[in-house]
């Protein structure tokens, strides 16, 4: 873990992008959008009613052991990528964290051949990379190495998951760590971190997602060695497994990958059936603890995931509102630009985990059933109420009116070439395509900028209204005076604000109807839980 | 004849360009730098990447906290970067998103301690709008009060971000503690009252930019899939006519250490108890070798395959993790051993640890093997993380605006396999010494709550 975001530079590349860039002023001139209010578009037609709960449609399955081969003959470098079908939803209960641990263990804690210490000294000179990283419901274990040490590197990786250690003091060790990182990092030192969290275990309650991938402290207390050895026979199998390759790598390098891996046991434990999630609306979670400001996060269990026809133009549209730390979105420019309320404000159609180093998701993060979310970095408390309206305002005008033809426009030139920018590593290529193959998306980024040259204003708001509805949003916060916020978000009452610098009338007014614009939340389900029990059990 | 000038700067732009000689690719850095030096100062290193329609533009100002001389205004550099998106006449507020956004750059940037450094990856399509976008605003930010007093608010909400977790908070008591004169006493962020007093810095903020934002003070990096004559022909077109000339403020100079230094935070929430132990250390921008020697002496003392790592670490588990927050500077800045420890009961354990590992290398005593095999993992390490023209750029412009050289990152990398057992030793006991010492200590208090306010 780097430990100065200002100093380091890659810190600064993983963490402390500081981006500002500019709001597009109001142009009196601007001829009238051609998407704009309801007025002067056609009647619309009513709304389809939301469904009372998302089933959990399974996703697709690659054959075991299916391979993705992504050769670049002028690259040094070689990439591994092995991705497996199992992550914290095959968690036995009681055991939170077990697949995550698992994981660690076999990772980091050594071969048969070579014990935790030794294999950090194989690895070393060569300045390998060997990553574990956990899911929901999916594991990937990744590998870089120049070509050079190719035949030694190989064989490492694969005694990895083929001949683990399994040593009980790197458990111990591992399982300490995992414990610090909820006590210590996840419920104390990183409150966007423990806001988002907070919201994944309020969409889920009571199901398989609910608990945090790395585990609850009780979970991970419980688990034993042998918990972890059965475990990874159930669970790292060739059933549940896609091999994915890059870069400097042939035919005969791809048919040994294969050879090894298949000591693997051929099948795993039967799938997890998930639940159907309930489409619960305006719950709240208030999570106190000792914080300068106050972070937000809301969101709703999704009705789609990629192949879903409107996956793409709902994708659109959700950049179009915040696209992760870019200053082009909606929300940036009016809740961070104009307004200074915070660092930035951002929207997302599917889950999203930031890819270390990047402004772009994870691959490898797929979902049986997704949520689509809103985050608001933090603000002062004082505005933690009107932030949380400015939001919910402009999701609900970007459904209400549509994007207007010249900001979709905009939007467009945007994706068609920020989205080349997501595939620029061969991890992130291999990434992709392995993703495509579970949810039935081949050619992903490609099909989703074919699919935008033939998107319209139009065509996106209707799937916008199909599938986005600001009133089924659910919300977690993140403060330091919890009661005093739920009062307040109890009470409904507006929540007004004020500039230290002179600001538009126009924006003065789209205030009012802000700071008194209702929230879709109920008050009787609005629940305050300490920091210091969150992710106890 | 304000019209007639910048056509005359231009002329001279082709006319007189300084080029040097193209510094080749070699093991350790496999790309070939293209330098060119317009009349006006400013530095154009294009780079040619094989990124298929991919371009990095990565701007670097010899500016950061290292800068901020006036009391009160700490911060300044960062925010400015902020500033630095705010519009010009000729393109005001907005229509830069507008422009670079229709090719769908990730545009962004970052300051350090030493530079402020701004980049735009994206379609070499874009390129010749970049160009004048940036030139333009480079040359020519203007933004209004409002606009910057709003923006104020945007940096504090960074400083409330950051201020969950310790790392800030102890690099504000480790530098404190470190330098009593030198303004690398205070952090990039700044001081807090500093950045809560921002909205009222307006003028200040337009002498930064006079002071600082000068082609003299800058070096443009192109890294990717381009035409070069065509883009340098654009360079000169839209760079030339820029014509201030960095100010002279000087820095004060930190006076010699005379003893150990000690500093503690109580930290109010559930954390680990965190170590830091530092030492007062050459800058890269004067002394590369040492700089160098400073990269490799981080893995020496606390890398994964150090003994403090096996010992601390691996074997008797006392810590999470060991490591060291060093990064170039300019100027003399820390050499730095951090500790994340279990439990506050083996601080002075894991302290004589790692202070032992010191001890024995200021000695002599010196594991050659390891030494190589910490060479081996820094060239092939760097090969492996210069995955896209981004990440070349980034780290080309990072060398380059701490150490003044636009080949800074070839020299840095060039030198570390030269570095000898005997230096590695010859610098710990000259520098890692008793006496100059700076130890930080951050406990946190926990009661039954979970904290206290």
């Amino acid at each position: 873990m780097k430990t100065r975001a200002l100093m380091s530079l890659t810190a600064l590349l993983g963490l402390a992008g500081c981006a500002t860039t500019p709001k597009p002023p109001p142009d009196e001139n601007a001829p009238p959008p051609a998407v704009p209010a309801q007025a002067a578009a056609p009647e619309p037609a009513p709304r389809p009613a939301r469904p009372e709960a998302v089933p959990a449609t399974p996703l697709r399955q690659p054959k075991p052991m299916e391979q993705v081969v992504l050769a670049r003959p002028d690259s040094p470098i070689v990439s591994f990528r092995l991705v497996f079908h199992t992550g914290s939803v095959d968690d036995p209960k009681g055991k939170e964290g077990l697949t995550a641990l698992t994981a660690q263990l076999m990772a980091e804690g050594g071969t048969q051949k070579l014990t935790a210490s030794q294999l950090l000294e194989a690895l070393y000179p060569m300045a390998a990379e060997l990553d574990v990283f956990v899911d929901k419901e999916f594991t990937t274990l990744s590998g870089r190495v120049h070509k050079d040490f190719l035949t030694r590197f190989q064989d490492i990786f694969t005694d990895v998951l083929l001949a683990p250690r399994l040593d009980a003091a790197e458990l111990e060790r591992l399982r300490a760590n995992a414990i610090s990182d909820v006590e210590n990092g996840l419920r104390s030192a990183n409150d966007e971190a423990l806001g988002k969290v907070a919201l994944d275990a309020l969409l889920y309650q009571g199901h398989p997602y609910a608990h945090f991938t790395g585990g609850t402290v009780q979970g991970l207390k419980a688990i034993t060695l042998d918990d972890v050895k059965a475990h990874a026979q159930r669970v790292f199998t060739q059933d549940r497994l896609v091999i994915g390759l890059a870069g400097a790598v042939d035919d005969a390098l791809a048919q040994a990958l294969s050879a090894r891996l298949s000591a693997l046991p051929a099948k795993g434990a039967p799938r997890v059936e998930l639940p159907a999630v309930p489409t619960t609306a305006g719950r709240t979670v208030i999570i106190q603890k000792p914080t300068l400001s106050t972070a937000v996060s809301m969101g709703f269990v999704s009705t789609i995931r990629r192949g879903d026809p409107d996956f793409f133009p709902v994708a659109f549209a959700m950049s179009n509102l915040g696209e992760h730390r870019q200053s082009i979105g909606v929300l940036f420019t009016e809740l961070r630009e104009k307004r200074g309320l915070n660092y930035g404000d951002y929207a997302y159609a599917e889950h999203f985990i930031e890819s270390p180093g990047t402004t772009y998701n994870r691959t490898n993060i797929a979902r049986t059933q997704q949520d689509m979310s809103l985050w608001i970095r933090p603000v002062v408390p004082i505005n933690g109420v009107f932030a949380t309206r400015g939001a919910v305002f402009f999701l609900d005008q970007m459904v209400k009116e549509g994007i207007p033809q010249e900001r979709f426009e905009l939007m467009r030139g945007f994706l068609q070439g920020y989205t080349r920018l997501w595939e620029q590593t061969d991890q992130r290529r291999l990434g992709y395509a392995i993703d495509g193959l579970f949810y039935g998306t081949p050619d992903f980024l490609e099909q989703y900028r074919q699919a935008m040259s033939k998107m319209t204003p139009q065509s996106v708001q209707e799937a916008l209204r199909r599938r986005v509805q600001p009133e089924a949003l659910n919300f977690a916060f993140v403060t330091e005076d919890a009661e005093g916020l739920a009062q307040m978000l109890r009470s409904g009452a507006p929540s007004p604000i004020t500039y230290a610098s002179p600001k538009p009338e126009e924006l003065l007014t789209q205030d009012q109807r802000i700071s008194s614009s209702k929230l879709p939340l109920r008050p009787e389900a609005i629940q305050v839980i300490p920091a210091q029990q969150f992710m106890e059990k | 004849m304000r019209r007639l000038l910048p056509l005359l700067l231009l002329l001279l732009g082709i006319a007189l360009p300084a080029a040097a000689a193209p510094t080749p690719a070699s093991d350790a850095f496999p790309y070939t730098l293209h330098t060119d030096t317009l009349p006006n100062g400013l530095t154009v290193v294009r780079v040619p990447y094989p990124s298929r329609g991919i371009i990095a533009y990565v701007t670097v100002v010899r500016v950061g906290s290292r800068n901020e001389v006036e009391p009160g205004r700490t911060g300044f550099a960062h925010f400015f970067e902020h500033m630095m998106f705010k519009g010009t006449k000729t393109h005001p507020e907005g229509e830069r998103e507008r422009i670079l956004g229709n090719f769908g750059y990730d545009d962004n940037a970052f300051t350090t301690d030493d530079i402020t450094l701004y980049y735009s990856y994206g379609p070499t399509a874009g390129l010749p709008q970049l160009i004048e976008i940036e030139a333009d605003r480079f040359r020519n930010l203007e933004y209004s009060q409002p606009s910057f007093q709003t923006e104020a608010l945007a940096v504090l909400g960074e400083y409330h971000k950051n201020a969950a977790a310790p790392f800030l908070k102890m690099e504000e008591e480790l530098n404190a503690a470190a330098f009593t004169r030198h303004t690398y006493q205070h952090t990039t962020m700044g001081f807090y009252k500093d950045i809560q007093a921002m909205p009222q810095a307006y003028d200040y903020s337009r002498t930064f930019f006079e002071r600082w934002y000068t082609p003299d003070n800058t070096l443009l990096f192109i890294i990717g899939d381009f035409d070069d004559a065509k883009v340098m022909e654009l360079v000169r077109q839209h760079y030339g006519p820029w014509d201030r000339k960095a100010a002279h403020v000087s820095v004060p100079a930190e006076p010699p250490q005379k003893g150990p230094r000690t500093a503690h935070i109580d930290w109010p929430q559930p954390t680990q108890p965190r170590q830091v132990i530092a030492w007062r250390t050459p800058g890269a921008g004067t002394s590369p070798a040492d700089a160098a020697i400073q990269t490799l002496l981080v893995d020496y003392l606390a890398g994964p395959t150090s003994p403090a790592y096996k010992t601390l670490v691996l074997d008797k588990q006392l810590v999470e993790s060991i490591g060291s927050d060093y990064s170039e500077h300019r100027d003399p800045h820390l050499f730095t051993l951090t500790a994340t420890l279990k439990d506050e009961r083996h601080r002075d354990t894991v302290r004589k640890t790692l202070l032992q590992e010191v001890s024995r290398l200021a000695a002599g005593r010196v594991d050659a093997a390891r030494l190589k095999a910490i060479q081996d993992h820094a060239r092939y390490g760097a090969l492996m993380a210069l995955e896209t023209p981004r990440d070349v750029g980034i780290q080309l412009g990072w060398y380059a605006g701490v150490t003044g050289s636009p080949d800074g990152f070839q020299r840095h990398l060039q030198s570390l396999p030269k570095v000898t057992p005997a230096q590695l030793s010859d610098f710990t006991k000259r520098y890692l010494t008793a006496n100059k010492l700076i130890l930080l200590s951050l406990t946190p208090k926990t009661d039954a709550q979970g904290g206290t306010k």
